[in-house]
């Protein structure tokens, strides 16, 4: 099936099978392979990406269902070589460990302070519930986002 | 046979995909594909598909049916359509302020990710005895709008769901949207749910909505998920409820008769012993805290 | 307390090197990999608990692409996947493919095709037919008479080893008159405690990338702690000579001890790359993950005497482990189980027994602190116990015996001794008492009402490295390269793999402190095993510890060959010669005191040492460490339980470590944070339950029945403290210690121990859910 799809700017056009996963067109076709596959089955926001601008797993989202749609992605972020504060307050609180969570999670943070620049530490809590981290216990997680907030007001 | 070998999260296997605008074509599709699978919000379709709990040929995707997306204030009754996502629900202040029991049960499900794909339709017909969206539905007396090859019908919320993963819908139906009366201003709800951790399916929850005339009850509704093959309201706790003046003693006395007349069982998620005593101390805390809210609300 | 050096580098955050690529997403982790032309392999996994393959068509595969392997078409050779041991403490009992399958979800064959879609097709064509054995889920079932045999023969050094009872192996030690010990004490607490079997849950599925080589050899891309160990086992397995292996680091998307073995993933995958001569990707999903391993459930009975006064007199432990259905590293686990007992509290006499028992279920393996999370539970709620039948406080009674500075620690096992040299428990416990007003906690029994609060302290510590001034049966050393480059910055070469706690970095900043420079002109090479000195592995909290150790060696000896060398330039004495860092040119000064004229700097030698054709200034060399110190830990956390739902929450956590000198603040916290949340949910959510029926899993590999703790089920950031005792590891790269480990162990005592302070009530088996606890609540109701 025939899709056009905007990734991260870019328009693209697609011939895929309708099974196709999104998480998959992205990490096989594009070489994108900053949203991560963590379970497959919604648990562990591994997979998180923007899709019209909300944040969706791409391992549960068929490429057909994105057609004539927006998807962003980790790679998206930033302009060219600069850090999106986002990004940058991560690497400075801390919340990077292994890393592999990290995409999904700054990702779910677009979407939230776009959302909500102002969030409560419950609030950021509860939106980031969806993305697990075993590395951090989340402390840093959380220090990043607010501080993001802070640099982004 | 253990399906461990198909078993892969990786990928959903190949299917022929459907995607019509109206919801007569996707009757149609339905009718011509026996077995064929609607597709909503695909939070619980695919990872069954990836389980391979489900193997559909046909995916027929509802959502590029405008008709099936609206949301409508119609005054007594707040309708919903069957794709409309479970965080426009949440966000929506037509129903936070109308329908505050719904709101909560909505806000309840998976994370932000999951609201932003998951469908209040697809939380129905997923028929999941743990389905927070459908407690809040069986709780506020909603009725669902099912439509068929044979045109149009409708159903009460309670009686949709025949068992886990079952329901009346015929093969070839959809269900269209629900309309949800909205609760006369007299009315106190509450819902509550216990997990494992805070991203979780319910291993017990409770919805309750208590009409008030001050410390009187003129109607109650208690419903419980996830200790029965279908949300059930509890008609013994209601019956104990109804036309009593509220007291503390009779709140309890009622949280008792909850945990004595459901029968649940043990699965992954909570014994059964669990259930059963769990649902006293939440029914108490749900009764008391409509019967509270019913009470200002006047 | 110690005299400090003044820290240039180090103490101070830094931000990681490889933090811009794990932040754009364009960092690449093992499953993020591919190749042109390359194939997706998939598993045959076994349906039942235990069988026999009787016979495997692979006829039916309508694909002629596909490649197939099975049991006879790889090497028979048995092998044990973890080579941290010396020959004498590795059994052996696994092969590459199995055609007698021990648990659901062991590999019996393999597929590779075009697309992952093409091998699942391929996969769920082959016919395969089973012979049922009966199947034994439980230890100490397991060693009854009469039950079926898991395993009937392994192997150990060589030899043939009958397995007798299904018990994979055995330790027994004694030290001192256990009997006389018991007799002398006044009270004496026996408890039997099980614990769970917990799986790790590292984001990233075990993966891995094989190219075979035009030479006959391959290049493997994995997720693995240590990549020479990688080398060697593949050399044992496929003859490979070792010069034609490489094994290239790759990030690893977390690990907590799961990759301490070489996954099975990694020999399957080289064997379809070399059948099929072309590259081949495994990729676990998480299901298969799940079935792939888990930490060590055990069992201990567990016996403590103490004196009037509250002095321990003895001690005796009995521990079984079940390991499941093969053995990765079960011997080194009885020692170490032993060890880290023995090392928490003084014990004038002490026993042991422990056996290591089979079962048919995935096989277990580390997970961060190796058994020490375990027998830490056991041992501090006893203590508390204990502490009530004698009549002092909890903690001053542990203020009474624990071991700490001068005495002898063997928590690395029975082979691994060393004298402690830094110990900051009093501090942590001293700071952690009066931040938590412990004294005035509330006792238990006294609380009515739905909600009940309590605190609780648990204490422990694990090992930086085991390393030890006389070998034992582990083996732990290490290795790095250091050379200085043309601009003045450094290559830093290790085979070391970081795990995400910045475990290179922290070793670059070692470089940088002993070198003068910044930290980020310390260059943190990706390697691989071809151009790496042997290291063992990151494991065992021993990456700053032992790894810095290695990184400050070589540091030293370039720094020396800088001084000669800039002496021969300089005209000037190289042990006179001192070095500053001079922001202005952005570079590292070598001068002579007082003399003008008398200095180069970095760049400058290095460049003239090249254009004279002097050579390059470099040091490459392995490390020993000499000693194996313990990073101390402790927790108070204060807990509300909700009696009506069971559910129990963090209110206040109070977390003391003693890591030595502190290199990086912020990931140092970031440990501990990381460490609670495990042991949180370690406590109160997490167990890997089977379905007897089945044979399977019970939640059968979906972590959507594998709860794993969310943001929103950990402590708020103003209720979470976290500060560090001022203490300085003699024997440590500049005074520093580990922490990966200690952050954990003490967790689930500290919180059982609060649950109990709020109910009154005590548990004797993990995980204690929501489940138990109201069902204890029940018990206590209906015997009140
Ligand atoms: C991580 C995670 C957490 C979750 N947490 C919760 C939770 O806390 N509480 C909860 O209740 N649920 C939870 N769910 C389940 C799920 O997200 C919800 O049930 C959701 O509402 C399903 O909606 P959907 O649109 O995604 O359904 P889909 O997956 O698209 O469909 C579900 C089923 O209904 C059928 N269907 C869908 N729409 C229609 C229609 N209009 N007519 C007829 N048939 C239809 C589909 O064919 C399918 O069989 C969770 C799921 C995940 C993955
Ligand atoms: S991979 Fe998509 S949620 Fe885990
Ligand atoms: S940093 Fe490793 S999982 Fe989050």
């Amino acid at each position: 099936m025939k899709i056009d799809v905007t990734i991260n700017g870019r328009e693209r056009s697609f011939d895929v099978p309708p099974n196709t996963l999104l998480l998959n067109l992205l990490r096989e076709r594009l070489d994108l392979t900053g949203s991560k596959y963590g379970c497959g089955i919604g648990e562990c926001g591994a997979c998180t990406l923007l899709l019209d601008g909300e944040p969706v797993l791409g391992c549960m989202t068929l490429a057909v269902d994105c057609d004539g749609r927006t998807v962003e992605t980790i790679e998206g972020l930033g302009d060219g070589d600069g850090l999106h504060p986002i990004q940058e307050a991560y690497l400075e609180e801390g919340a990077v460990q292994c890393g592999f969570c990290t995409p999904g999670f700054i990702m779910t943070t677009k979407a939230l302070l776009e959302e909500e620049p102002n969030p409560s530490e419950a609030e950021i809590r509860e939106y980031l519930k969806g993305n697990v981290c075993r590395c951090t216990g989340y402390v840093n997680i959380v220090a990043a986002v607010q501080s993001a907030a802070g640099k982004m007001r | 046979m253990n399906p461990i070998n198909k078993h892969n999260t990786h990928i959903v296997m190949p299917f022929e995909y459907h995607q019509p605008a109206t919801v007569r074509a996707a009757v149609e599709i339905l009718r011509k594909h026996p077995g064929a699978k609607p597709l909503a919000g695909g939070t619980d379709l695919v990872p069954k598909m990836k389980q391979r709990l489900l193997e559909p040929k046909h995916v027929v995707n509802l959502k590029k049916i405008p008709e099936l997306s609206v949301v409508e204030d119609r005054g007594d009754a707040v309708y919903i359509g069957a794709a409309v996502r479970l965080r426009e629900i949440e966000k929506s202040e037509t129903i936070r302020r109308r329908l505050p029991l719904l709101s909560s049960c909505v806000r309840s499900i998976g994370s932000v990710q999951i609201r932003n794909m998951g469908t209040l339709g697809g939380n129905v017909c997923n028929a999941s005895p743990a389905a927070d969206g459908a407690l809040g539905l069986v709780a506020l007396e909603a009725t669902v709008h099912i439509a068929g090859p044979g045109g149009e019908r409708q159903v009460e919320a309670k009686s949709f769901f025949e068992g886990p993963g079952l329901t009346v819908l015929g093969e070839d139906e959809l269900v269209t949207g629900f309309t949800v009366p909205v609760p006369t201003e007299d009315t106190g709800t509450c819902f509550i749910s216990v997990g494992r951790t805070a991203l979780d399916i319910s291993t017990i929850s409770i919805a309750v909505a208590l009409t008030m005339d001050g410390d009187r009850v003129k109607d109650a509704k208690v419903v419980l998920g996830s200790v029965a093959p279908t949300p059930i309201r509890l008609a013994d706790a209601e019956k104990q409820l109804k036309g009593k003046t509220l007291t503390e003693k009779l709140v309890e006395d009622t949280a008792m008769k909850v945990s004595e007349s459901i029968k649940p069982i043990t699965d992954i998620r909570g014994t059964a012993e669990y259930r059963r005593e769990a649902s006293r101390g939440m029914a108490v805390e749900a009764i008391t805290k409509a019967w509270r809210e019913g009470r200002t609300q006047r | 307390m110690s005299s400090k050096p003044a820290f240039k580098v180090l103490g101070r955050d830094t931000q990681r090197q490889d933090g811009v690529a794990k932040v754009t997403g364009r960092e690449k982790f093992a499953s993020d990999l591919s190749l042109p032309n390359m194939l997706h392999a998939r598993v045959l996994k076994s349906p039942y608990a235990h069988a026999k393959v009787k016979r495997i068509d692979v006829s039916a595969i309508s694909d002629p692409t596909v490649v197939t392997l099975t049991p006879d078409e790889v090497p028979d050779a048995r092998f044990c996947p973890r080579l941290m041991s010396t020959p004498e403490a590795t059994y052996k009992d696994w092969t590459v493919l199995t055609s007698k399958p021990r648990y659901v979800g062991e590999t019996i064959a393999a597929v590779a095709a075009e697309s992952e879609e093409a091998a699942q097709r391929a996969l769920e064509s082959l016919v395969v037919e089973y012979e049922e054995f009966t199947a034994v889920f439980d230890a100490l079932g397991s060693m009854e008479p009469g039950v079926e045999p898991i395993h009937d023969y392994i192997e150990l050094d060589e030899e043939t080893l009958k397995v007798e009872s299904n018990i994979a192996c055995h330790l027994e030690i004694e030290e001192g008159d256990t009997e006389e010990g018991f007799r002398q004490a006044d009270h004496v607490v026996e408890r039997t405690y099980r614990t769970n079997r917990r799986y790790h849950t590292q984001l990233e599925t075990k993966s891995v990338l094989v190219r075979p080589e035009p030479n006959g050899g391959v290049t493997v891309w994995s997720t693995t702690q240590t990549l020479h160990n990688t080398r060697i086992l593949l050399h044992e397995i496929f003859g490979i000579p070792m010069g034609k292996i490489r094994v290239m680091k790759v990030p690893i998307g977390g690990s907590f001890g799961s990759s301490i073995q070489v996954n099975p993933v990694v020999p399957i995958a080289v064997a379809l790359a070399l059948k099929a001569r072309r590259p081949v990707k495994l990729s676990y999903t998480r299901e298969e993950d799940l079935h792939d391993h888990c930490s060590y459930q055990m069992i201990f009975k567990l016996k403590l005497g103490a004196d009037r006064e509250g002095k321990l007199t003895a001690g005796h432990l009995d521990a079984w482990l079940d390991i499941g259905a093969h053995q990765i590293q079960a011997y080194p686990l009885l020692g170490c189980v032993v060890g880290w007992w023995v090392s928490l509290y003084k014990l004038p006499a002490k026993s042991y027994v422990g056996k290591a028992v089979y079962t048919n279920k995935v096989p277990s393996c580390a997970f961060r602190g190796y058994g020490n999370p375990q027998i830490t539970w056991a041992v501090e709620t006893l203590m508390d116990e204990l502490a009530e039948k004698v009549g002092v406080d909890p903690l001053d009674f542990r203020f009474m015996n624990y071991i700490g500075e001068g005495d002898l620690f063997w928590g690395q096992g029975p082979s691994v001794k060393s004298v402690i040299h830094s110990c900051g428990v009093e501090e942590i416990l001293t700071k952690g008492a009066e931040m938590s007003d412990w004294y005035n906690r509330p006792r238990a029994e006294t609380q009515t009402g739905r909600h009940r609060r309590g605190w609780g302290m648990g204490r422990g510590y694990h090992t930086s490295s085991a390393g030890a001034p006389v070998p034992g049966t582990v083996i732990d050393f290490g290795g790095a390269m250091l050379k200085l480059n043309e601009d003045g910055t450094f290559d830093y070469v290790s085979a070391l793999m970081d795990h995400g706690g910045g475990t290179l970095d922290a070793n670059a900043k070692i470089i940088a402190e002993e070198l003068e420079i910044p930290h980020h002109k310390v260059n943190i090479v990706r390697a691989d095993t071809g151009t790496t000195v042997y290291d063992v592995c990151t494991h065992a909290s021993r990456g700053i510890y032992s790894g810095g150790g290695a990184a400050l060696k070589v540091a030293a000896q370039v720094k020396q060959k800088i001084r000669e060398q800039a002496g021969n330039l300089l005209d000037a004495y190289p042990n006179a010669l001192k070095f500053r860092y001079d922001q202005q040119r952005e570079q590292a000064v070598v001068y002579a005191e007082g003399i003008e004229g008398r200095e180069i700097t970095y760049k400058e030698l290095a460049y003239t040492m090249r254009n004279k054709n002097l050579g390059t200034i470099a040091a490459v060399d392995s490390y020993r460490q000499p000693s194996c110190p313990p990073h101390f830990t402790g927790y108070f956390i204060e807990v509300d339980v909700d009696t009506w739902t069971g559910k129990v929450r963090p209110l206040r956590v109070i977390a003391g470590a003693d890591i030595g000198t502190v290199i990086n603040p912020k990931l140092a916290k970031g440990q501990i944070h990381g460490g609670l949340a495990q042991g949180w949910s370690m406590t109160v959510n997490e167990d890997t339950p089977y379905d007897p029926t089945s044979g399977d899993l019970w939640n059968r590999g979906f972590i959507s029945d594998y709860k794993v703790p969310t943001s929103m089920d950990l402590p708020s950031l103003e209720a979470f403290t976290v500060f560090f005792a001022d203490t300085y590891e003699p024997t440590g790269p500049f005074g520093a210690k580990g922490i990966g480990e200690g952050a954990l162990n003490p967790v689930a005592g500290a919180v059982a121990n609060a649950i109990q302070n709020a109910l009154g009530v005590r548990f004797y088996e993990l995980p204690i859910t929501k489940d138990r606890i109201l069902e204890a609540l029940k018990r206590k109701e209906v015997e009140a």
